[in-house]
């Protein structure tokens, strides 16, 4: 019944199938003709020789048998290439849909500016989940229809010369087909699931294993790892090895059930046929077709007893909210200050904010520090209503950020810890700030970013590829970059989220300075966890515990708290 | 075909001669199944009672009976030596592993490793497991029953015999052809295939740059041009596969033809006749299993060699060379004209001289690139210097990777590494039977106790990855915790402890591990000049080379020092 609600329920897999029926049909099909092909081919070649071995007078009367039996030669393996070409085909329609669909209902939930929920991670794996998908389609679901068909071809053929046999075959398919499959599905379940969690396990432990390595061999304890590691792995091998046992042993009793399906029909056949002197080649065709339609049902067991692997990836995708954006009117925002008042923010009842208030004028410059868990993350997301605030308003402009969201972009501009580059030439990604500028002004931009030494040294120049996610520049350039990007952008408050925490001391006062500079006119709310370059800004606040604690500018501070004074030793700036 | 180095594995010949005694007994089963099958129809066709035909049905059944039992047992006969296998790959490797150390990372890098260990093994055993048993199908069962049929009928089993070089041929000319045109596309093909996943993980980005709506039609322009590229791929790359199973049903198609003429000229009765028919479709059986397979088979051979020739590895010599039982006030650590290059390229450290005695407490400042990391890799024995000289307590070393010396000292990267684990499993890590005391001691030293009361659990919350997620800073402190438990060790190297931490984090660190530095030796490589008040001594460097060294409070007094010099550069020119 839980899988009866679980197809209700389902988003990506049944209305695919609903809305893409011809190609489903067709490649459904067309692998029902393949194995009718093999069982033909063996059908009508037993009917030949036993024909043949009577040696008819005229070659003429076995002459349709011997075109048939070349015509399933040339079929079968013409209709199991279509078929494949075709199934494929389907599949990677699905994936392309199904693909926009993931796209478009993760945009809608990280819908907020600055929506991290799903990290990387999170995402490659729904991405692999898709891919997974494509399986179930081609393992399971394309095989078990043509079963299905077949099964009902089967028993209409036998029915047609015996209605009694039919009855036999009836059952003996749906044994073979329905019973054995859903017995080693449940039976398998739950190994399914046991294996998955191990094989994580496996990860995690290997992970531990190469990581805290040093680890290991300083604290002499080399011994402990080998062991440590072994019993997971071996739990492992046990579970994998209980469930192929049960595989071999399962496909063996469907070669048991076939092989009482082949007798009997040899006896059926006999019995049937034996009083007539063409039929009795009858016994050869229908014995010798029965085992290339055996080798199908095999692939449909092995089909469904997988299906289980897929739980979890079709469970993922439809956790997945479903997209919805609601349009707001277009607010005219004039003066871009921007204000908290009173927020009170709480998680699992937890105050991350308490009764905070800030206003930044347009044009102002705040620097803001505090410890990992201080709330700061949580203070940026408020501004750019990620999150609404429990009690309180956040305001930019005197409209409320909420209202903001869909113009958000023209007025918020984020520099992150690690700016995200896409798989594209330099040119296009610097363009993804304001899709209408043109090359000149790309290039302008590309310059005040710092940037013009490096492209005239790379030898394809502003047309170089970014490669993996920009791994091919270093941690200065690639905020360079995004900083080029937001210089297009063009949005009057500028977010900056520790921008250089991973940057060498060097290049960090490079990259502050450029960035101060060129963004002179725009409002900037920075979030830095050190004092380089805090000279810049021209307020300093420090959050602690989900309030201010200690607030001025920064000549003020350096006169008059011994917080601020320490901290500056601390950068070797006092 | 199959891979040489298989039979130097131990014990693998008498697995593999029981493997084709067992390949063997099934090729007979096969034969018995077919000729018998053959004698009961014909029996049948003869117009004899079903009867007088039992005896034929029930040899065929038993024969069948026996294949099938013996496809079972094969599998499971062939899995316990896989396990076993594995199991032994999997001890040598690991222990490859705590050999080599972090060389072994640096090298090969942590992906690669965590792979041959979780992946690679995988492949390795369904290597053994499967694959093993369909090539010795291909090597024993076709020819077992071309031998038969060659003896009934021999000018089927001559056609038989030509067909199959004719199907393995095309096979493998369809198949590179198929490889080419992969191999044209390929670049197409993954670009096309990262582009979504691109786009997904900068997904955060393009909300912010207000491109998420308009991205939303390209997917899926993406995603078409990808099919359409994948497909163009497959319809060569399926020929391949086409031409072997277009060979294999037609020569069974042909065969049958065949058998018809002659018994219509009355060369042939229909028992051969028939057993040849059915034996035909046996005959291809083993070259498609394997052929459906051939991936997979060189995934297995490829993994297994990445596997042996990590095992094959040498490990670090001479590390047994220095006796010493415990680093005290008056030892003494010397490197002279000690350098470090990597296989290949430039030195990174050259004509090092450092002598350390007894608890001094020595940092290792310079910007970053200059070498510190390195010079504290070689003292810490993780790289081996490529020449010059190092001794403690005037023993001479080739290197410091020493038994001896590597239980003396306590490293503290960047990034401690944090274990699957409980908070408290993962404090305990070098000394795993402390009292709960002495953790409760360490936990308030290392200034965690606040973190361990907000837990759910306490120290038994579990920590790491998909566990409770740690700051730079907590990880610096489970770390401080895991030193203060191991009071054996009397020296420190640190790695840029502080780099990346916010600065109050910092400073709340340093007040904590002040008071840890005394009576140890200590290496501290840092950028973070603020360290320099609990040092005693200081070692410039620059560009891999160590430009000046002595008391930090001397250089700084010299204004012309190259301490001095880093000092204003760290500060940069806006301030």
């Amino acid at each position: 019944m839980k899988v009866k609600k679980m197809l209700q329920q389902d988003r990506w897999l049944v209305p695919f199938l609903k809305q893409q029926k011809t190609g489903l049909f067709w490649s459904i099909i067309l692998s029902f003709m393949t194995i009718f092909a093999a069982a033909g081919l063996m059908f009508i070649s037993g009917y030949l020789i036993s024909r043949a071995a009577q040696r008819p007078d005229n070659i003429l009367l076995i002459y349709v048998p011997i075109v048939l039996t070349r015509g399933f030669g040339i079929a079968r393996p013409i209709f199991r290439y279509a078929q494949r070409l075709v199934s494929h085909n389907w599949v990677l329609r699905f994936v392309s849909k199904s693909r926009q669909r993931l796209y478009d209902s993760v945009a809608s939930s990280a819908s907020k500016i600055r929506g991290q929920l799903q990290t990387g991670e999170v995402l490659s794996l729904l991405a692999d989940d898709l891919d997974r998908l494509q399986n179930l389609y081609l393992r399971t679901i394309f095989p078990l229809g043509a079963g299905i068909l077949l099964y009902l071809f089967v028993a209409i053929g036998f029915g047609v010369v015996n209605w009694l046999f039919m009855l036999w075959w009836f059952v003996m398919l749906a044994v073979i087909m329905i019973i054995v499959p859903l017995l080693s599905l449940l039976a398998n379940r739950s190994r399914v699931h046991r294996q998955k969690q191990l094989q994580a396990q496996l990860y995690t432990d290997a992970t531990d294993a190469i990581l805290g390595l040093q680890d290991w061999i300083s604290s002499g304890r080399q011994r402990d790892l080998v062991t440590y590691q072994g019993r997971v792995m071996a739990d492992l091998a046990a579970t994998k090895n209980n469930s192929m046992h049960f595989g071999w042993w399962r496909d063996f009793l469907i070669q048991m059930l076939s092989l009482i399906l082949v007798i009997t029909t040899l006896f059926w056949a006999g019995a049937q046929f034996s009083n007539n002197h063409i039929a009795i080649n009858f016994i050869a065709a229908f014995t010798l077709a029965v085992f290339p339609l055996v080798d199908s049902f095999l692939g449909v067991n092995q089909g469904v007893s997988e299906s289980s692997f897929y739980e979890d990836s079709i469970k993922r995708l439809n956790a997945l909210p479903e997209n919805t954006i609601k349009a707001t009117p277009h607010l005219d925002v004039t003066d871009e200050t921007v204000a908290l008042k009173n927020v009170t923010f709480k998680y699992d009842d937890k105050a991350i904010i308490r009764q905070l208030n800030l206003t930044v004028v347009p044009g102002q410059k705040i620097a803001l520090l505090g410890r990992s868990g201080s709330g700061k993350t949580t203070l940026l997301k408020l501004i750019t209503g990620d999150i609404l605030p429990v009690s309180g308003q956040v305001t930019i402009g005197g409209h409320d950020v909420s209202a903001l969201q869909q113009q958000l972009s023209q007025l918020v501009a984020v520099l992150d810890q690690q700016a995200y580059l896409f798989d594209t030439s330099i040119l296009n990604n610097v363009r993804m700030g304001n899709l209408s500028a043109t090359d000149e002004q790309i290039k302008i931009a590309i310059q005040q970013a710092g940037l013009q030494p490096l492209i005239d040294r790379l030898p394809s120049g502003y047309n170089t590829s970014m490669q993996e996610a920009g791994t091919r520049f270093s941690g200065g350039e690639r905020q360079r970059f995004a900083l080029a990007r937001i210089l297009l952008q063009d949005a009057p408050i500028v977010i900056l989220d520790e921008p250089t925490v991973s940057l060498d001391p060097k290049t960090e006062h490079e990259v502050l300075q450029q960035i101060f500079t060129v963004l002179a006119d725009r409002t900037i709310i920075w979030v830095t966890h050190h004092l380089t370059g805090i000279w810049a800004a021209d307020q300093v606040y420090f959050l602690e515990k989900g309030q201010f604690t200690l607030s001025g500018t920064p000549t003020d501070l350096a006169k008059n708290a011994t917080h601020f004074q320490q901290l500056l030793a601390m950068d070797d700036l006092g | 075909m199959i891979d040489k180095r298989l039979f130097k594995l131990k014990g693998i010949i008498g697995i593999l001669v029981g493997l084709v005694m067992m390949t063997g007994i099934q090729a007979l089963a096969i034969l018995a199944q077919g000729i018998f099958m053959a004698i009961a129809i014909v029996n049948l066709w003869q117009g004899k009672a079903i009867s007088q035909t039992t005896s034929a049905i029930a040899f065929f059944a038993i024969a069948f009976v026996v294949r099938q039992l013996l496809v079972v047992f094969k599998n499971h006969y062939m899995s316990k030596y896989a396990d076993e296998a594995v199991e032994t790959y999997r001890q040598q490797l690991l222990t490859k592993y705590t050999a080599l150390g972090s060389t072994l990372t640096i090298e090969q890098g942590t992906g690669n490793a965590v792979t041959t260990l979780g992946a690679g093994l995988d492949n390795v055993k369904n290597y053994f497991q499967l694959l093993l048993i369909k090539v010795f199908d291909l090597g024993i069962i076709p020819w077992l029953i071309l031998l038969y049929i060659f003896y009934i009928k021999w000018e089927q089993g001559l056609f038989l015999l030509l067909i199959f070089p004719v199907i393995i041929l095309f096979f493998v000319i369809l198949g590179l052809a198929a490889q080419s045109k992969a191999d044209a596309e390929f670049a197409n093909f993954k670009n096309l295939n990262n582009r979504f996943v691109d786009a997904l993980r900068g997904l955060p980005t393009l909300k912010q740059l207000g491109l998420a709506d308009s991205y939303s039609d390209e997917i899926y322009d993406i995603s078409e041009d990808y099919r359409k590229t994948t497909m163009r791929t497959l319809r060569i790359a399926m020929t391949s596969t086409f031409a072997l199973d277009f060979f294999t049903t037609l020569s069974i198609a042909v065969v049958a033809v065949f058998l018809g003429f002659d018994l219509l000229d009355g060369h042939m009765t229909l028992l051969p006749a028939l057993t040849i028919l059915i034996l035909a479709p046996e005959y291809f059986l083993p070259l498609r299993n394997f052929s459906d397979d051939y991936h997979a088979t060189l995934n297995g051979k490829n993994a297994l060699t990445d596997v042996l020739s990590m095992i094959e590895r040498p490990d670090i010599a001479d590390q047994n060379v220095l006796t010493l039982d415990a680093w005290t006030s008056d030892s003494q650590l010397t490197l002279q004209d000690m350098s470090f290059s990597y296989t290949e390229g430039e030195p990174m450290l050259k004509a090092i001289n450092i002598e350390a005695t007894g608890y001094q407490k020595i940092a290792i400042v310079g910007e970053s690139g200059s070498g510190k990391s390195t010079l504290l890799s070689v003292i810490g024995g993780f790289l081996q210097p490529s020449d010059g000289k190092i001794s403690i307590n005037h023993q001479t070393l080739p290197h410091l990777a020493q038994k001896d010396w590597q239980s003396q000292f306590f490293y503290m990267p960047q990034q401690p590494y944090i274990f699957h684990e409980t908070l408290k499993k993962n404090i305990t890590f070098y000394a795993p039977d402390v009292s709960d005391k002495l953790i409760e001691r360490a936990v308030t030293q290392a200034g965690l106790a606040p973190f361990v009361a907000e837990l759910p659990d306490g120290l038994d919350t579990m920590m790491g990855e998909s566990g409770r997620q740690v700051s730079g800073g907590q990880a610096q402190r489970i770390a401080l915790a895991r030193l203060l438990l191991d009071t054996q060790r009397k020296v420190l190297l640190f790695d840029e402890p502080t780099a990346h931490l916010d600065v109050e984090t910092e400073y709340d660190l340093k007040q904590t591990m002040a008071p840890i530095l005394a009576s140890h030796l200590v290496f501290f490589a840092t950028h973070r000049l603020h360290w320099l008040d609990q040092m005693d001594y200081v070692l410039v460097m620059h560009n891999g080379v160590i430009v000046e060294q002595g008391e930090p409070n001397k250089l700084l007094a010299d204004t012309e020092s190259a301490l001095n010099q880093l000092r204003s550069e760290l500060r940069g020119a806006s301030s």
